[in-house]
């Protein structure tokens, strides 16, 4: 179902495995009482997709896009945040802005470090 | 940190106790997935550290308070509303906000202009962005999920009173509905009529009933009617399913 749309909507491995635990925030805030509608993140996307647009290397039009053709295809079951954060990865890394090798190493290298004593 | 702590930071009360909010005690891949990619950006020089800062402050300052000032000081200083009427971008800085924040030239998603579309008894305005999502965020904040959608976009423009009445929105069929298409360059907002029973009413009281539904158009204000709250009754008959997914949006 990918119609007309030149958006390469095949499955990364890397982005399956995180989608495939289970974590998104309207399962896991409940868990610990937490009610506060988005993830600490969200801001955080906005500004990283804002950032994006400025520097010209993924403009806002083009990840809009992309979100949408992503969102129907790949990602439809996935709830808003967690959806556009997918689909801006999975932007970036088809468009080869960062690669998977290395953006699966650096989330090693960031929960080593968030979980650091 | 521990659950329940009484803010008594390396022994030092510091005069008040009570136990911290609840917060999600795990760090989950998506938090990792954000960060590790946004390193990676700024590595990479695709942008720097500080306008990251720089936009993520901007986007975590807005909200749906600036339109609703400006909807009540129109709907009580009638050369003010000639004003916002003329050139919103101008009137939006006699309440303190400026369109070309936080880069001196807005964002790349948000400006270059922003027009208020006035209702009448006899025309009602509803704004939506068939194209994506382009939505005034520096007046009302950050667009609700429903706006996104393709749902939305798709059969607002097609069956706009059909799509009203699901936000709970009859329109007597004298009122003529008119979409606004939202773009890059620009964007909408609408100045709903101020309803009855709200005469002497002070600006701030006016505010309150001036929700971010009635300034995209799917909803009216009248008083006592304060948040956009869209309940969800349970169905008296529900239908079976065996079907264990997500709920469609």
């Amino acid at each position: 179902m990918s119609g007309t749309s030149d958006v390469d909507t095949s499955p990364i491995t890397l982005l399956e495995a995180v989608r495939n635990q289970g974590k998104e925030w309207d399962v896991i805030a409940p868990r610990y009482g937490v009610t506060n509608p988005d993830p600490p993140w969200k801001t955080s996307l906005i500004g990283m997709n804002e950032c994006l647009a400025v520097g010209g290397s993924l403009p806002a039009l083009d990840r809009r896009r992309a979100e949408d053709e992503l969102g129907k295809v790949v990602y439809s079951d996935v709830p808003a945040p967690e959806r556009e954060l997918l689909a801006l990865v999975h932007t970036m890394l088809r468009r080869g802005l960062v690669t998977e090798a290395e953006l699966a190493g650096r989330m090693r290298t960031v929960r080593s470090r968030l979980e650091a004593i | 940190m521990s659950k329940g702590h009484t803010h008594d930071h390396n022994g030092d009360d510091h005069g008040h106790e009570h136990p911290a909010a609840p917060m999600v005690e795990e760090i989950t891949d998506y938090e990792i997935l954000e960060i590790a990619v946004r390193e990676l950006a700024i590595e990479r020089g695709l942008f720097t550290a500080e306008d990251h800062r720089s936009f993520t402050e901007w986007a975590e300052s807005l909200g749906p308070i600036n339109g609703s000032r400006l909807v009540a000081k129109a709907w009580t200083d009638p050369a003010f509303k000639a004003r916002v009427l003329a050139d919103g971008v101008k009137a939006c800085k006699e309440i303190g906000l400026d369109w070309t924040e936080p880069t001196g030239f807005g964002t790349p998603s948000d400006y270059t202009n922003f027009v208020v579309l006035e209702d009448t008894p006899k025309l009602h305005h509803v704004i939506v962005c068939t194209l994506c999502s382009c939505y005034p965020r520096p007046i009302l904040g950050m667009s609700p999920e429903w706006y996104r959608t393709t749902n939305y976009r798709r059969r607002l423009v097609r069956w706009p009173r059909e799509v009203l009445a699901e936000f709970g929105l009859i329109l007597p069929p004298e009122v003529e509905v008119r979409i606004e298409d939202s773009n890059q360059k620009c964007r909408f907002m609408v100045l709903p009529i101020r309803p009855d029973g709200t005469k002497n009413w002070t600006e701030e009281q006016l505010a309150a009933i001036v929700t971010r539904d009635c300034m995209i158009g799917v909803a009216l204000p009248r008083p006592g009617r304060t948040a956009d709250v869209h309940p969800i009754h349970k169905a008296r008959r529900p239908v079976e399913s065996s079907h264990h997914g997500r709920a469609a949006e």
